[in-house]
């Protein structure tokens, strides 16, 4: 199998292209994450953000130092 | 605190939950255990980090040989700060931030102590193997094949654990430090193994498949994203919980975590190939390398941003909180590192640092600024609330604070001025065109800034003892609260999407897509750099007059591999005027096409190899004998360590037959059933080695390991130079 992949891969002419191809799945990649962001409800985002905190949180020994 | 409680709870947009409210206790001995082991080997690893440092000030008092010469301990020293120190350290943190965020004790208290231990006795097998020089020479990947599956087993234990927390979990959402979590756990797998693939010649040896390019590539890739999956994304998952924790606010912008996130495994995955840059890897591999890099800077400076600005309002703490100042040291430093990375990526400023002790000083400015000064805060904020009393003393907590940041300053200052110095050293030539300086007198022109390096380095561990101190005379006059009370609801039936809801938070409630989606992210950069290299011939292209080493060679490269020698000595000549001049000419990747394990190197304490052989570089055989067994006595100032027991110790050739078969099976053509004669050939070949050095008036028998290492120094380069053909790397 591996074989037979290795065979047909080394074939292919342009390999030089790949560089530029992943350049690309980035910024689209990163575009897509970019505009979820952009998109995201500001009141989950709080909501998410308080996540470490916990009303039932020891802070007995908070700020002790 | 109080108003500032109240205020963090009022904006509840997710529909009520209905689950009934329980009752539950989180683990706190495993995060204590593991806050003690972070403790104890930090002390361990940086000990060995300044014993390190001063055998480059006092070679010869400090080497003794073989254990604690330098090529046996520096790998000690790294294994020991990244996987022992910070690696208990993430544990220790993830340990406790998880089960809090998740509102669930760990799945199972068993995996955690099975974790817990098998970590442990992973990291004494290190200690007792590496100055044993059992390594397989790949950087941060030393460790042999039985320990490499002791470590998988390991991880896929954690991991579980992990994931039956999540599933379990009472909170629906998964906050970002999670995320961070699970990317460390896949990609820390998947580097692991593909890294690890090994042929075992003996319970203590294997030789990897791949050869020359394509293991330097894999190790690369390996070694660049240790430092981003073991380094920095765990880290990044604590200071996403614990620096809020800490200033006692949310996250500066937790929209720009998730940019940071899913930038930052996108990207980090593609850049290994900066560590090769001019070398003889192809040049496409080292754009692609380049490229990510310089883009890395973005989401880290995001993340420092975030990190940073989570202060806001609260800067005035900082001036009287020691645990904020630790933290604040520890993003600024690693701003710094990621700043001065993906500068070092340019091929520019590349040529000049690499190879040089630049490097150092910029790992230690990560390793020091960025795990070290955050994991001492996070340490000071978590032990006195698992032992439920107040830290024993402010006073050493600050003391430590400010040696450490002196120490870190002591330490890098010297080693970037080291740098550049050896670098324009090394490249500077005479009005008549002659090269300035030797090499050796690059290397005595170093030890100051050595010796004050190591003054650094023994600021930055007094500081680690102290604080050893004070968190353990908090420990004795505190208790633990092993088993902390909390109470969340239960989590209930399926999940309703509210109006509006946006379609990532679906992927936040659910950690497989999540766990998948990463997955797919990280694969999509190692799978465009590797499959082409090791798919196309015209990467690689073969040289007709490259052989396979002979027996006596293949033994002694294997003693090479074993002292740890490519920790000073590169063997990669790059293709720049003061290289050619100074080794000859330049390394083509099909020179390397049976080094099972490539030996290229990181580092020229010593100088470079590959043409040793060769030239005006060739030396006598006597020269080398002498060299080896007392290298001062031959280059006045050097500080390479004595191999004297080279002489006394004799070659095992019981092993000989092995390593020629699985080198056979990877590919290497020796002739069929070669295994049972490679002996006599070995033998031969070191008679006439031992009859040249009698002649020379060295007597020594011809069985001894120095023959071996002898006859594998005058091989190098010798290919290339009986070939007239011109190979151009591609």
């Amino acid at each position: 199998m591996f074989k037979f992949i290795k065979q047909y891969a080394e074939t292919i002419k342009g390999i030089d292209i790949y560089p530029i191809i992943s350049l690309f799945i980035f910024l689209l990649f990163f575009i897509v994450v970019l505009w979820y962001v952009k998109k995201m409800d500001k009141t989950s985002v709080e909501k998410l953000s308080n996540l470490p905190f916990d009303a039932e949180d020891d802070n007995s020994y908070a700020n002790t130092i | 605190m109080q108003l500032e409680q109240s205020t963090l709870t009022t904006h509840v947009a997710e529909p009520p939950v209905t689950g009934k409210r329980e009752t539950f206790f989180y683990d706190n001995a495993i995060v204590s255990n593991f806050a003690i082991a972070t403790i104890i080997w930090g002390v361990v690893g940086m000990l060995g980090g300044l014993y390190v440092a001063f055998e480059l000030v006092f070679p010869k008092v400090l080497n003794v040989g073989p254990w604690f010469n330098f090529g046996r301990l520096r790998p000690l020293h790294t294994n020991a700060v990244i996987f022992a120190f910070v690696g208990n350290g993430i544990f220790m943190g993830y340990y406790y931030s998880i089960q809090r965020l998740l509102k669930s004790r760990m799945w199972s208290d068993k995996l955690s102590k099975i974790h817990f231990w098998g970590w442990q006795a992973i990291i004494v097998a290190a200690a007792i193997t590496l100055p044993l020089g059992i390594t397989t020479s790949k950087e941060y990947a030393e460790l042999e094949w039985p320990i490499d599956i002791a470590i998988t087993v390991i991880w896929v234990i954690f991991g579980w654990n992990m994931f039956a927390t999540i599933l379990k979990r009472r909170e629906r959402h998964l906050y970002v430090a999670v995320w961070f979590y699970i990317a460390t756990f896949i990609t820390v797998a998947v580097l692991h193994v593909v890294n690890s693939i090994e042929i075992p010649v003996s319970f203590f040896k294997s030789y990897p498949v791949y050869a020359g390019v394509q293991d330097a590539l894999v190790q690369w890739w390996y070694g660049h994203n240790a430092v981003a999956f073991f380094l920095t994304t765990p880290y990044l998952g604590l200071m996403y919980y614990f620096m809020p924790k800490a200033a006692n606010r949310p996250v500066y912008s937790y929209k720009l975590s998730i940019i940071h996130f899913w930038a930052l495994i996108f990207l980090y995955i593609w850049a290994g190939p900066h560590h090769l840059l001019y070398t003889a890897l192809p040049n496409w591999a080292q754009s692609l390398g380049i490229v990510f890099s310089f883009m890395l800077i973005f989401p880290s400076w995001g993340g420092m941003i975030n990190g940073l600005l989570t202060l806001r309002g609260a800067w005035d703490k900082v001036r009287d909180d020691v645990i904020l100042k630790f933290m604040v040291v520890a993003v600024t430093a690693y701003g710094m590192a990621t700043f001065e990375g993906p500068m070092l990526s340019l091929k520019t400023i590349n040529a000049v640092s690499h190879f040089t002790d630049w490097t150092i000083a910029h790992v230690h400015v990560g390793g020091l600024g960025w795990n070290g000064m955050l994991t001492f805060g996070i340490l000071y904020w978590l032990i006195p609330r698992i032992f439920k009393t107040e830290l024993y003393s402010k006073k050493l907590a600050n003391f430590h604070f400010w040696i450490a940041t002196l120490g870190i300053l002591f330490w890098v200052i010297p080693m970037y001025w080291a740098g550049f110095m050896q670098s324009f050293m090394w490249k500077q030539f005479t009005p008549s065109g002659q090269l300035k300086y030797q090499f050796l007198e690059t290397v005595t022109f170093m030890k100051p800034f050595y010796a004050v390096r190591g003054f650094g380095g023994l600021l930055f561990v007094t500081g680690a003892i102290v604080m050893m101190y004070n968190l353990f005379k908090t420990i004795a006059k505190g208790k633990i609260v092993a088993n902390e009370q909390a109470e969340a609801p239960a989590l209930v039936g399926a999940y309703t999407r509210h109006k509006g809801e946006h379609w990532h938070r679906w992927i936040e409630r659910k950690p497989t897509p999540l766990f998948i989606a990463t997955l797919i992210v990280i694969l999509i950069g190692g799978a465009v750099e590797m499959i082409p290299t090791f798919m196309i011939k015209s990467n690689v292209p073969t040289i007709a007059s490259v052989k396979p080493y002979t027996p006596l060679e293949l033994q002694g490269r294997d003693i090479y591999v074993r002292e740890g020698c490519y920790l000073c000595h590169s063997q990669m000549v790059r293709p720049f005027r003061s290289e050619t001049e100074r080794y000859g000419e330049y390394s083509k990747a099909g020179e390397f096409i049976y080094d099972h394990p490539f030996q290229w190197g990181s580092k020229r304490t010593g100088p470079d190899l590959a043409r040793e052989g060769t030239g005006n570089l060739k030396k006598s055989n006597a020269w080398h004998f002498n060299h080896l067994d007392d290298p001062q006595s031959i280059s006045t100032g050097s500080v390479m360590p004595a191999y004297s027991f080279l002489i006394d110790d004799v070659l095992d050739t019981t092993t000989t037959a092995a390593k020629i078969r699985a080198m056979q099976k990877l590919g290497v053509p020796y002739p069929a059933g070669y295994d049972k004669t490679a002996n006599q050939d070995l033998v031969k070949q070191a008679d006439g080695i031992a009859v040249d050095l009698k002649a020379n008036g060295i007597k020594v028998k011809s069985d001894k390991e120095i023959i071996a290492v002898i006859a594998y120094l005058q091989r190098l380069g010798t290919d290339v130079t009986k070939n007239k053909v011109v190979v151009e790397n591609k």
